[in-house]
Order: structure tokens, then sequence, then C-alpha cells
């Protein structure tokens, strides 16, 4: 089903932005920071009160876009008509530039669980999750981007490249694509796959943006080392690089900076923006020199 | 081949109550048990991080280290129903009331009662307070009969303990009012709402917290004086415009006031 067009009132440019967290409402009013747009958690801003009057006055200035945990599009029992909701509520007052969600679940028998959870990489997954996608998006009445799953875990009966599985979602529902690069880094190490064929695999025409964020590095009980995409550092020069690929091949997108544990302060986060402004110029005066011979 | 509800379930059952037995065999290949601890910490890290935010006060009272066992036996009794976490945590302070480690603080209940009622004030949604001239627009024989629809951040609780002072002490580190606290002087009506200052917390009179309580539950002006004809209501009822404690109104029917009024006298 081709999602309903709307134009959003402000678009999320084709550059950095950071998450903006409570840590940083008062500083960002306070400095108004050089920076193209912000992406919050729709879920922290259900309710009422000072959150919302904080946003309500960043997004005087700054174009926001709303990014979700909750919705749970991998549920095999549907997703909460009720949290739809107070997902098109918050839209309704935050007119976000961007609307996104996650290939993932975390509610089943009534219970939330709290986390992004895989999904295994099966036929009946993906007509879940595109029924959800489809719903999501004829009930906010806007196209919104999935986002690609970081997984510490694979199922048996799993079939379907997770490539695949992302381009498929967006074939069938005309969603776009949240590409998290440092998702892609960190699956690909768990489950020993080529991140920059993964990259290489994904639609460029349905990248809407790009995520990069820190994860840490465990060894466990085995001696096996494990990739965690805690959200709890700075970008890696790994994930740096699979970012210059990304942009190479997808042009130049909205790319968040990502940060949710031992949130830093927000200088921190706005350097790693430039860093990405700097990558996203750069990349545009490659295109146009190979454009231009 | 299991289906996505099979594993779905048998995924809440490993982080749940750490039973792994349904979701091992639908793991690919030989998938260490430690990959699934990180979902599961994953998942108590941040409902117990949701409960902290909620409870710092009872968190407080009782240390970190007590305060995560607690959080963790919750947790699992009591998952979240919804993916609004701003709402998790209302059946804690019940949980600790008879969590059997906890009793022998006996007001600790009290006070999270409390702090569910500041978490639901800050979190309660925006809704423009009653524009008092909508009152002035009726006849004044009338009025008794308005019934009122109170701020959705407005709670009245009633506690057994005096948890509104030990609250206070505790936010403001204030020592010497902690060790004052009179743990047996009576019941308490606390009234907590969101200005927009911030959540405010106060405690009322007997006769004024009924007063309020009865309006809040949709009775009417003159219903809910039924029992307190010597309280100054207009004093009241003007504290509580000026506030913005209420949001609408309606006249209830002449018969129904009557009636209830009636009633209570005979």
């Amino acid at each position: 089903m081709p999602p309903p067009e709307i134009s959003a009132t402000d678009p999320i440019p084709a550059k950095a932005g950071i998450g903006l967290r409570f840590q940083h409402h008062q500083s960002v009013l306070e400095t108004r920071p050089d920076v193209s747009w912000m992406e919050v958690h729709t879920e922290n801003y259900m309710g009422g009160g000072a959150a919302l009057r904080y946003l309500d006055a960043i997004r005087r200035d700054t174009p926001i876009s709303l990014h979700g945990v909750g919705l749970s599009l991998g549920s095999a029992e549907g997703i909460d008509p009720a949290h739809l909701e107070r997902i098109r509520k918050v839209a309704e007052r935050v007119e976000p530039g961007l609307m996104s969600e996650h290939i993932a679940w975390n509610v089943v028998g009534g219970t939330y669980l709290a986390d992004l959870l895989p999904l295994p990489m099966t036929e009946e997954a993906l007509e879940v999750v595109c029924r959800h996608v489809d719903q999501t998006q004829s009930y906010l009445k806007r196209r919104i981007l999935v986002e690609n799953p970081s997984t510490y875990i694979a199922f048996g009966n799993s079939i379907i490249p997770e490539w695949e599985f992302m381009t498929a979602v967006a074939a069938r529902t005309g969603c776009g694509i949240l590409c998290d690069v440092n998702n892609i880094c960190v699956s690909a190490h768990n489950h020993g796959w080529d991140a920059s064929a993964y990259i290489a695999a994904l639609p460029p025409d349905a990248i809407g943006e790009i995520h990069l964020a820190g994860h840490s590095i465990k060894t466990l009980a085995d001696g096996t080392i494990l990739r965690i995409d805690d959200h709890g550092s700075r970008v890696s020069d790994e994930v740096w690089s699979l970012y210059r690929q990304a942009i190479a091949r997808f042009g130049a997108v909205p790319t968040l900076i990502e940060w949710d544990n031992e949130v830093p302060l927000l200088e921190v986060l706005l350097l790693e923006a430039r860093c990405a402004d700097r990558l996203i110029d750069n990349s545009r005066e490659e295109s146009s020199h190979a454009d231009a011979a | 081949m299991p289906t996505l509800l099979e594993m779905q379930s048998a995924m809440k059952a490993s982080l749940l109550h750490r039973d792994s037995r349904a979701i091992s065999p639908m793991l690919a290949g030989d998938v260490p048990t430690d990959r699934l601890d990180i979902y599961r910490n994953t998942f108590a890290h941040t409902l117990t991080r949701a409960l902290r935010l909620c409870f710092p006060v009872t968190q407080r009272l009782v240390g970190e280290e007590f305060f995560e066992g607690a959080a963790q036996f919750f947790i699992g009794e009591h998952p979240p129903r919804a993916a609004w976490l701003d709402l998790y945590g209302g059946e804690f302070p019940e949980f600790l009331r008879s969590f059997p480690p906890a009793t022998s603080i006996a007001y600790l209940g009290d006070v999270a009662e409390l702090e569910w009622a500041v978490n639901g004030a800050l979190h309660a949604a925006d809704v423009a307070p009653l524009d008092v001239a909508e009152i002035g627009a009726i006849d004044a024989e009338s009025q008794v009969r308005i019934c009122f629809v109170p701020h959705p951040s407005l709670r009245l609780l009633r506690l057994e303990y005096p948890a509104d002072f030990i609250w206070h002490a505790i936010l403001d580190s204030d020592d010497d009012a902690l060790g004052k606290v009179d743990l047996g002087c009576g019941p308490r009506n606390v009234l907590i709402e969101r200005r927009s200052t911030g959540v405010e917390v106060e405690c009322l009179g007997e006769t004024a917290w009924c007063f309020l309580s009865k309006l809040c539950a949709g009775l009417s002006i003159e219903a809910a004086l039924v029992d307190s004809s010597e309280f100054d209501c207009s004093a009241a009822l003007a504290e509580h415009l000026a506030l913005g404690r209420f949001t609408a109104l309606a006249l209830a029917p002449p018969s129904t006031a009557v009636d209830r009024f009636s009633g209570k006298i005979a």
C-alpha cells in the first residue's frame, strides 16, 4: 500500500542533527546551538508539563524528528491502537519533519518488554511488519521510516538476510529506511556479516535518515566477543568509515548522533555532529567532481 | 518451525522469569545464554531506571541496593502493560506495603504513594483551566448546582503517615526536619498538583480536603457541602479556580441535587 502523501511543515535537512535528551533541554534553550535539527523519543513526550513545554520552545527554531521505541511493529498479536493514538497526538503537537520506528518487537500478551527485541527473519515476520507499517502510515497519514536493528541472537528459522528484509518492507509498504550504521556494524560483528555488503545491498532511494552512535565491546564467558549497542560513547572509527561508504552510496541524508547512556555535555554531541557534517560536505564535493568528470 | 507468537511468548518467559527452556531451541546454532542476558539486562535496567525516576525519595529511604532488589521482584510480578513508561509503577506502593523486607518501614508505602501521585501530576496532560467567566454566566441561584471537571494533574490522597513531611525533608536534604517528623501525628489529607512552577504537595484541613474530593468526584457544589454547612466554600472555590484546579463545568439537574440533599438529611 503506498503511504499517504503528507508534506512536513519543517522538513529535516540532509545535515547532521543530535538526539535531544532531557539533560540538555535547558542548555539548548539557553545557548541555541548551531545544529540543523534534533530528534526525540516520541514516548518521552506523551504526557504534558515541563518536558513538552521545553520541546515546544525548542521546536520554534529547530526542526524535530520523532523516533518511537514502543510501537512494536513486529508484534504477532498486532500493534496497540492506544499507543498509536498517543504517537499521533505527539505528532499533532510537534509537527515533526520525520517520524520513525524500529524493525523490532516488544509487546506480547499485553506486556511491554521495554527493549527492542529481535525478529526472526521469516516470511511471517515480514508480513506482520508490513501489515503494521501500513496500519501506522494510514493512521498517521504520513510516511514513516523503519530502522534496522542491532541484534545479539539469531533464530533457527530465519531465512531472509536482514538487508533483504529491510528492502522488502520498504518496497511493500512505501515506507523509508532509517539506516543505523552503528547497528549494521554491531550486528555484522555479532553475526559474522559483511557490513559494507549490507550497506551496498540497501536501496538508496528508500534511505530517509542515518543514525550514528557509539557501541561497546564485551568479551563473553566463552571467550567470544560481542558488540553491544549501548549509545554510550563516541562514534567509533569503524562506524565513521562505514558512514562514508553509506553517504557515498545514498547521497547526503539527515544524519543523527544518538547518545542515550552516560549522556555527555551538549558540546560533545555538537562536535560529533560537526564531524558528520564535514563528511556530508566532502561527499557532496566528491559526487559533484564525479558528475563533472 | 515456531510461529512468531510462540517465539515472542518464549522470549517473554526468558526475560520475565529467566526461563529459557522454550526460547533456547528456537535460537540459531549454539547461542550462549549470556547473549540472552543482554536483553534481560536491558529490560531490567530500563524498568528499574523508570522506577528510580518515579520514586527517588523511596529510594533514598531504603538505599540503592535495597531499592534495586525490590524493583527486581516488582518487575517480575508487575511488568509494564504499555510502552509509555511514564505510567509504569502504579502498583509499586501497594507492592512495597506487602513486601516482607520493607514492612519494618511502616510509612514507606505512603511515601511511595505520594511519589506516584507526584509522578502522575508531572506527566498529566496539559489542559487549559476553566475560564471563571463561565461561572459568572450562570445565574446566582443555579450556581450551587455547578459540577466541575478536575484538572488531570490534580491528585488528592489521604495518608496514614506524614509522608508529605518526609518527602519535603528528604528532597531538601533537611535532616533537622526529618528528625522532627512525628509518625503518630494522624492521617494527612494531601493535595498534589502541577503548577507553572512545578509540582506542589500541600496538606489540607479535613473539611477543605473533603469538599474538594467531592467536587473532584463530580458532585455539585451543594451536594459537596451536605456534611459541612459551616465551611466557607466561597474562599475555597476562589482558590481552586485561581489555581486552575478545574477545567470545565456542567450543571447538575435540580432534581438530582435535591434528592441527594434530602437523602442525606433523612
